[in-house]
């Protein structure tokens, strides 16, 4: 099977690399042979690799017993110089703290609103509550008319510049 | 991968983390020492300071340990851990403040990669007999520490740690077309760099 110029320079790298399967390399081969503009390709491919051989071929060196002193580091449970500052075990602490804050915040918030809630129905809707405005028998220390205490607590908008009326106006009553 | 289908040296790696994972403490030690040098090696590819290397491997050792439970058998143990060493290397270069550049940073690294050779008509020479092979090994090293990181280190693994595409593929988390693709890059932008730093290795048509 003859290739193209093109598939060819495609296929020179992995050729190069050693990554073609015979089925891939056969053809490009063949090509190689009859065409001398992709043969200066591959040859300038394989200059560049030679570049790294050297490289390759320097030995290291490891510090003496380094595979037993990091054995005995794993086992000890040491995560290493390299970790990230905040360790995971710290992160989750970190994380709880951050949760613990947020409710605290949301539960002030709502007893905030519940403070406010009660203080505004136990506020009267009227200026108009004074100390000489109560009745003559409470100041007095005598026993209330009761028939007259019923009418003031059974309707309230019979007579509504009464103080003891004015405690039982709606709310929404505009405030003096 | 079925324990079957292993190279013998696979075979012997998952066993020893077995062993491992079992509580024998010999194991991981003998783990490390079939694999110190090759992570020596890579780490070296990013810090000349000898403490620097050590330090890297350590961590590299020393984070496998503590992963060693979610190793999975699709991969080798050698491409498993150079994934971790990889990754150790960049997170020590971010952290001493000589951070990697990668391609989505850099518009020119997203260039089509031709555009570098286009129109040069000049390659590299092959390393002259001449020359010793350490100061071809020092102008190797030269060029390749002006490459930015994420070509630098598909260079690495395929010319000097000699990877497959496969294996990089595994070992960077990324496609092996995207391996090829990457690695044409990386070689047009070392011939670049060759070419600015020793234009005397030029080879004109």
């Amino acid at each position: 099977m003859k290739i193209t110029c093109e598939d060819a320079r495609s296929l020179v790298p992995g050729y190069l690399d050693a990554q073609l399967s015979e089925a891939q390399a056969s053809p490009l081969r063949a090509h190689l042979l009859d065409c001398s503009a992709c043969r200066e390709s591959a040859k300038e491919g394989r200059a560049l690799q030679r570049w790294f051989e050297p490289l390759r071929e320097q030995s290291v060196t490891v510090p003496e017993g380094f595979a037993a002193r990091v054995a005995r580091r794993a086992l000890a449970g040491d995560p290493g110089l390299l970790v990230p500052v905040e360790a995971p075990a710290m992160a989750g602490r970190r994380s709880h703290i951050g949760f613990l804050l947020v409710a605290c915040s949301v539960a002030a918030a709502v007893l905030f609103v519940l403070a406010l809630v009660i203080q505004r129905q136990n506020l009267p809707a009227t200026n108009g509550l004074e100390a000489q405005n109560r009745p003559p028998w409470l100041v007095s220390g005598e026993t209330p008319p009761s028939a007259e205490h019923e009418i003031v607590i059974q309707a309230p908008e019979a007579s509504p510049a009464s103080g003891a009326n004015a405690r039982n106006a709606p709310r929404s009553e505009p405030r003096r | 991968m079925p324990v079957a289908m292993m190279q013998p040296a696979a075979r012997e790696d998952a066993q020893l983390v077995e062993e491992a994972l079992g509580g024998n403490p010999l194991s991981f030690q003998l783990l490390i020492e079939r694999y110190q040098e090759r992570v020596f090696a890579l780490a070296r590819r990013y810090t000349k300071s000898a403490v620097e290397i050590e330090d890297i491997a350590q961590d590299t050792f020393l984070k496998a340990f503590r992963r060693l439970a979610s190793f999975q058998r699709q991969s080798t143990f050698s491409t498993w851990l150079y994934r971790i060493a990889v990754n150790t290397a960049l997170d020590f270069l971010k952290r001493v403040g000589r951070s990697p550049v990668r391609a989505v940073e850099d518009p020119e690294l997203t260039a089509e990669p031709q555009r570098a050779l286009a129109g040069s008509g000049i390659a590299i020479s092959a390393p002259d007999a001449t020359l010793r092979r350490e100061e071809v090994a020092r102008v190797t090293q030269e060029v390749l520490d002006e490459l930015p990181e994420i070509f630098r280190t598909v260079l690495v693994l395929r010319e000097l740690e000699e990877l497959s595409y496969q294996e990089m593929a595994e070992v960077l988390g990324i496609s092996i077309g995207t391996v090829e693709s990457r690695l044409f890059r990386a070689r047009a932008r070392f011939k670049e760099a060759m070419l600015r730093l020793h234009p005397e290795f030029a080879h004109g048509d």
